[in-house]
């Protein structure tokens, strides 16, 4: 598949007029006659499906009631559409494959006069326009600031022996099949471009315009964006596939986090190189959102995305470098491993959190990667066990992006929950094999759309191990795993007798009971770590099949502590405070958080005596 | 009337608040009472989940925000909204100040020993007048409100139009800065009613109202600069209070940190207490000053005016 496009940018009005040739080979092994296409900015209408949603449960950080303001309004209109001389337009129809909202224009299909043949070639000659919209939601206008994705007519992908070309949903992102891009962009001779391609060539032309020309290869996407205010700043790191160039295209007053980003950017592709696999693009484009537009940022495209950061923005506070992270893993899971993002959202952005947390904890501390202050820490494992937390049961990973019970369950459980299911999976299969799994996942379907069956099987695969009940539960099930100590206490052996004082308790015999709960609907085998007050323990391993189990010790020694998962590695277990029993009180942390809150309501008070 | 500048009016102030700290601590402690029982109930059920938890170790070793968070996002969990409890007993504590207030600015106005009876009695006898002034005071607060509404709009066209993201951030700043200051004259200015309420035994506020500002015209610098300065004092301790609770503090000293933040109330209340003192002492300069040249003359009053308690005997 080939995408020619030639666009100008109307810098006036914000829009964009272009021609797009598609050269489509048929692979799909049978004759195909009709065609859909995604026509994403068409979302940016107040009936379509994608504001329909966000209307009822918002997303992305565009509140339910936000309202509409014209502003956002956006548009993408084809003019024309030939097939072999034939005006084909007139003849397109809008679908709505996912819920029959006639308002909603975000797909067409079109069908030709002849099938075409498998094996054979057929060419779409579009001439279209796109109305920008002011950012709203990843793409668009602020001032003079241009971040142009999902611009284009982008034809849908044969799957699974069906088309698969979903409306634009709130929540969901993107699927296209890998392709060549030649993209010519006419636009203003001030503006600065970044693109998700090489540079060919760029020409000024005698109206005051320039005529810049990318190419890319072995990518799903084409995105571009343009500032005159933009600052350049360029890197170079090189790793097992060759040099890569990192560009970056910092907004006015985000100077500061420019460094930040290349740190982290280089950081990240070192991990990626050593544990994932090689970075096969000889570029990576760093786009810096200018201010007002954070909603263009944190997305990705293939070989560029989008970051987000602040002019105050504190060393303390990696979200510049967790951003950069997070972004640039994209470019293996959805980029390189590029799944339906529709209907498996949790095959990219999950899995994508997963070695987001694991790369940042390596990178910048397993307890201080979010945030970092000596008063004040936050890891990102942690961070997206939080997201988990919040909601555990309203989906499985497997739902379809669009169907969550809400906007908040999508980002829980997509990204949240996937990353906690795949860390606790490291329990039960080991780190290594969990990071040899990935690699091989990497290796296996890179270029390729795997399901969620392709992931499962391939840990199965590396790890020698069966995994369907945990897959069940985690996966595809919606179970809460949440185990607690019931009981724990010892209790003289001879209690009937009076206790003899100034009697060593160690010379006495003593029973002590550990009665451990299975709150939750998940089981899952944890280990049990019983500690006496002589300094002695002992581990139990339980398989959690059972409501609960109860542990009898009788020694010269009473209970210290008991303790499940002592090594904290069931991440999935939603409360760890109630994992553990210690007998001696330590009352330091209630102290310190009531120290909080007095100070805290002290100056309320103090705040409305001031009034008075 | 304008009043030269009296360098020894704020350190006679800090001496006066010191002479009769009595108020001082009596206040932190009726502070401190009420934040206690505003959070015990949330304390005690967060007591019970973490005092016998392995878990409770990454809130005493460092600040885990996640363990906090945690603990907050469990359908049971026990810490629930705090801030009902906290604002009813904020907003008891403002009125017991505002009944107070009475008392306060007797003692430092005649520099008298706040024994309990005459204190009460001050407290009580100028009680609805400073109702009266402080309904006075929240009609003066509409216009700061309605700055804060321009300031706000302008702030959201800067921010649309800059390319900068300083410019929006730092005209922000600047409005705050001058919405604070503008706060801060229409306390001082209340604050001197409330002396001129005292002094002169004025009933009505309108009247005290007015003779405030304008002493606050004839004397716009001295009196702000008294005001302003005690403020700046306490802020810088409060902000060093904080730097050293964050960053310099051991984690685990949760008794030093309990002292420390104590300490950084008492300060703060002192130096509104300052405040409070060295305006009264301005006042009563004023008034000696002006023996000679009365530039107001005060209303009848229908009971003699009250000789409060005990002199000074420093």
């Amino acid at each position: 598949m080939a995408y020619h496009i030639d666009a100008k940018l109307n810098t006036t009005n914000h829009s964009i007029d272009a021609t797009e040739t598609l050269v489509y080979r048929n692979l799909t092994g049978q004759p195909q006659q009709t065609f859909p296409f995604h026509l994403y900015l068409n979302a940016f209408q107040p009936q379509s499906t994608f504001m329909t949603e966000v209307r009822l449960h918002g997303a992305r950080g565009v509140g339910s009631d936000s309202g509409w303001d014209e502003k956002h309004r956006a548009s993408i209109t084809i003019n024309k559409l030939q097939v072999e001389g034939l005006d084909l337009a007139g003849k397109m129809q809008f679908i709505q494959p996912d819920d029959h909202n006639t308002n909603d224009h975000t797909v067409v299909q079109v069908t030709l006069p002849q099938p075409v043949a498998p094996g054979a070639s057929v060419e779409f000659h579009i001439t279209f326009h796109d109305e920008l919209p002011e950012v709203l939601y990843r793409t668009g206008y602020k001032r003079d600031f241009y971040m142009v994705g999902q611009w284009f007519p982008k034809v849908g992908v044969w799957w699974k022996n069906a088309w698969n070309c979903h409306q634009f949903h709130a929540d969901s992102e993107f699927f296209a099949d890998f392709g060549t891009f030649d993209v010519n962009l006419t636009l203003p001779q001030n503006e600065i471009v970044g693109a998700a391609g090489d540079l060919v060539s760029t020409a000024n032309n005698p109206d005051g315009t320039k005529s810049v020309k990318f190419h890319s290869e072995d990518v799903h996407d084409f995105s571009w964006t343009a500032s005159p205010d933009f600052t350049v700043v360029e890197d170079l790191w090189t790793g097992s596939a060759g040099p890569v160039k990192i560009h970056v295209l910092m907004s006015p007053g985000h100077m500061a986090s420019a460094a930040r980003y290349i740190q982290a950017q280089k950081g990240t592709l070192a991990w990626y190189d050593k544990w994932i696999g090689p970075y096969p693009y000889g570029r990576i484009t760093i786009v810096d959102p200018a201010h007002g537009a954070g909603n263009a940022g944190g997305m990705e495209y293939p070989t560029l995305f989008t970051a987000g950061t602040a002019w105050y923005m504190p060393k303390g506070v990696l979200a510049p470098e967790d951003v950069v992270n997070h972004e640039f893993g994209h470019q293996y899971w959805y980029g390189m491993v590029a799944t339906n993002e529709f209907e498996d959202a949790w095959l990219d952005e999950g899995i994508n959190s997963y070695i987001e947390a694991k790369s940042m904890d390596a990178l910048y501390g397993p307890k201080t990667s979010i945030v970092n202050f000596p008063f004040a820490t936050l890891s990102s494992s942690d961070l997206l066990r939080l997201e988990y937390i919040s909601l555990p049961d309203t989906d499985p990973l497997t739902r379809f992006s669009w169907k969550y019970i809400s906007d908040n369950a999508y980002g829980g459980v997509t990204y949240g929950k996937t990353a906690t299911v795949l860390l606790t999976l490291e329990k039960i299969i080991g780190e290594d094999t969990m990071l040899a799994a990935m690699h091989e996942y990497f290796l296996r379907y890179r270029f390729k759309h795997p399901t969620s069956e392709d992931f499962l099987k391939t840990i199965e695969d590396v790890s020698h191990q069966d995994l369907k009940w945990y897959f069940d539960q985690a996966v595809y099930g919606t179970n809460v795993l949440d185990y607690d100590i019931w009981d724990a206490h010892s209790d003289r052996l001879n209690w009937w007798e009076k206790e003899i004082r100034g009697k060593n308790p160690s010379e006495e015999m003593h029973r002590t009971y550990v009665t451990v709960h299975r709150k939750g609907d998940f089981i899952f085998p944890v280990d049990v770590l019983v500690k006496f007050d002589d300094g002695s323990s002992t581990t139990e391993h339980w398989d959690g099949r059972d409501r609960w189990v109860r542990y009898v010790y009788d020694r010269k020694a009473k209970l210290a502590s008991a303790e499940i998962d002592p090594l904290n590695q069931v991440r999935l277990d939603r409360n760890s405070f109630n994992n553990s029993f210690v007998v001696h009180e330590d009352e330091r942390a209630i102290h310190k958080l009531h120290n909080i809150w007095i100070f805290g309501s002290e100056w309320i008070s103090q705040f409305l005596a001031w009034l008075s | 009337m304008r009043l030269a500048p009296r360098p020894k009016t704020f350190a006679s102030g800090a001496a006066r608040v010191w002479r009769w700290q009595r108020i001082l601590w009596w206040i932190f402690v009726i502070n401190l009472v009420f934040a206690y029982w505003a959070t015990k109930g949330m304390a005690e059920r967060a007591d019970w989940a973490l005092s016998h938890s392995v878990a409770s170790q990454r809130l005493v070793n460092g600040f885990d925000l996640f363990s906090l968070a945690e603990l907050a996002g469990q359908p049971d969990t026990p810490l629930e909204q705090p801030g009902p409890a906290v604002f009813h007993y904020s907003v008891i504590f403002a009125i017991f100040m505002l009944f107070a207030a009475g008392g306060i600015v007797t003692t430092y106005v005649f520099d008298a020993k706040p024994t309990t009876t005459p204190f009460f009695e001050a407290c009580g006898h100028h009680f609805w007048r400073f109702i009266r002034l402080l309904i006075y005071l929240l009609l003066a607060f509409i216009p700061i409100g309605i700055l804060v509404g321009i300031s706000a709009s302008i702030y959201h066209r800067i921010d649309e139009a800059s390319n900068s993201p300083y410019s929006a951030d730092f005209f922000f700043l600047a409005a705050s800065l001058l919405i604070l200051l503008l706060t801060m004259l229409l306390r001082l200015w209340f604050d001197m009613a409330q002396v001129i309420a005292v002094a002169e035994d004025e009933t009505r506020m309108h009247r005290a109202l007015r003779l405030a500002a304008s002493l606050l015209a004839h004397n716009f610098g001295s009196l702000l600069w008294l005001y302003l300065r005690i403020s700046l004092l306490a802020w810088i301790v409060f902000g060093l209070g904080m730097y050293i609770w964050m960053f310099r503090l051991s984690p685990v000293s949760t008794t030093a940190a309990f002292l420390l933040t104590q300490l950084m109330l008492v300060f703060w209340i002192a130096a509104r207490l300052w405040q409070r003192a060295s305006e009264a002492l301005w006042y009563r300069q004023y008034q000696a000053a002006s023996v000679t040249e009365p530039a107001y003359t005060p209303a009848p009053s229908p009971q003699p005016a009250p000789i409060p308690y005990s002199t000074a005997t420093n």
